[in-house]
């Protein structure tokens, strides 16, 4: 579903992405974790081209999406994305940060948008919300809401980056209750996070990324309990 | 003598209404100019083409740099040389908008770029092109913070239109001035013209506030 061929990005002179070779499979559960600076949210960034990419490959469903062809908008309407700071859009109010994008890029009716922000909004628990303006929900109903509103566009790839790091401990759960829910259905996602707990019950891959490359990927039980790389034994045993 | 003065002041009145209907419709107009352009040059400012950007540059520092009343002087007096006549009005219509079009193009530039580039990436993930993106997730934001520094922009338009009554636009400076030069009632003439003035921008300014506290429904 998602490939990606020796990718590298630099910010100037900096090279925060120096290689990654990495293969995703629909349905399929990714946790990216390691230390700040690592590269991991770029690494995600670059999956949806929200980063350009300085050179390699990434294809999604077999077609190349940073070639000069590529209809880069058309892309992104099949790769949802979930924010740290939930990015809602504060002049509209919940229904309308839902069926905002499906209406105006997808031309889904007006009404048959509505139905399906109502759907989600009762699968994200928050149908009660509808008419409120982002201002006025906590930061686990941002979160929520901002789920909702990357699913309505019927995405087959979903990118969590760091989507708990901006909340409050206590809300926390609510959000990863959604994620849980949403990788049992059987969508693609890829997650950067550092909520060990979750990758450790809900990944079906981790990744350890440090200094721009991949350094250590298995299963979580491998790489929870039985750390192959020096790297990542010392990243685990300051945070766990 | 305050019967004096007061007839005097009524024989004025008429005139300097008539003033400032023109100096109202002269700002309206420039406003209007001003809107479009500063929209234009504003987004031409934040866009990612360099050649639009240095355009939109180059204008606003033309504009800004330069004095309202020689940009004036130039639509007026400069361009009939040159074989192109706009008359008085357009000159001044025209001078009053072309310069507040740079004000108001560094204003919409500033509200934009106020807005947190979250919004943008979010928009743009949504699969929304940057045309979309702008119309219907940035731009109605700045609007908002946008309104208190036009509004500030746009008194000061009116109260620098007095300068167009040197190109002998009837406007309320120049309507004060003609009354004036047959009565010799400067002290008096010119109070009045000032609370005429101060009247258009207090009304001007409730206006920015109702615009303001609208706009701030879903804050």
């Amino acid at each position: 579903m998602i490939k990606v061929k020796d990718l590298h990005k630099s910010f100037g002179d900096l090279e925060v992405l120096k290689g990654i070779d990495e293969e995703i499979t629909k349905g399929e559960v990714v946790v990216v974790i390691g230390p700040s600076g690592s590269g991991k949210s770029t690494f995600l960034r670059c999956l949806n081209l929200l980063e350009d990419i300085t050179a390699g490959e990434v294809f999604i469903n077999g077609a190349q999406i940073n070639s000069p062809q590529a209809n880069i908008n058309e892309i992104r309407q099949n790769t949802g994305m979930v924010f740290q700071h939930f990015n809602l859009f504060p002049h509209k109010n919940v229904l309308d940060n839902i069926t905002l994008a499906p209406v105006k890029v997808k031309g889904v009716k007006e009404k048959k948008a509505e139905e399906i922000a109502y759907d989600l909004l009762k699968k994200v628990g928050l149908k009660d919300k509808a008419m409120a303006y982002p201002s006025q929900l906590s930061g686990g109903q941002k979160q929520r809401i901002a789920i909702a509103r990357a699913l309505a566009m019927q995405p087959e790839v979903m990118l969590f980056d760091e989507p708990t790091s901006a909340l409050d401990p206590e809300m926390v759960g609510e959000v990863l209750a959604v994620m849980k829910e949403l990788a049992h259905e059987g969508m693609t996602m890829v997650v950067v996070t550092h909520e060990m707990g979750f990758a450790r019950e809900v990944g079906d891959r981790v990744l350890f990324m440090d200094a721009g490359v991949i350094v250590e990927a298995d299963n979580p039980e491998n790489i929870f309990s039985n750390p192959q790389e020096e790297r990542t034994k010392s990243f685990l045993a300051k945070i766990l | 003598m305050l019967v004096d003065k007061i007839e005097i002041l009524q024989q004025a009145f008429p005139h300097l209404m008539r003033g400032a209907a023109v100096t109202v419709r002269i700002t309206t107009f420039a406003v209007m100019i001003g809107i479009v352009i500063g929209t234009i040059l504003g987004l031409a400012r934040v866009s990612k083409s360099k050649i639009l950007q240095g355009v939109s540059k180059t204008y606003i520092e033309f504009f800004r740099g330069t004095p309202l009343l020689i940009q004036l002087f130039l639509l007026h007096f400069g361009l009939p040389n040159i074989g192109i006549d706009l008359g008085n009005y357009l000159a001044a219509i025209l001078g009053l908008g072309l310069n507040s079009g740079a004000y108001v193009g560094e204003i919409v530039r500033s509200g934009i770029i106020s807005i947190d580039k979250g919004q943008m990436e979010a928009a743009r993930s949504l699969g929304m092109s940057y045309y979309e993106a702008m119309r219907y997730v940035i731009l109605p934001q700045a609007i908002k913070r946008v309104v208190p520094p036009l509004g500030n922009e746009f008194i000061a338009l009116l109260k620098d239109s007095s300068l167009v009554s040197i190109i002998a636009v009837q406007d309320l400076t120049r309507q004060g001035r003609l009354i004036i030069s047959r009565n010799y009632e400067s002290f008096l003439i010119f109070s009045a013209v000032a609370v005429i003035y101060f009247v258009m921008t207090f009304m001007m300014t409730r206006l920015v506030n109702w615009a303001e506290r609208r706009l701030s429904v879903s804050d």
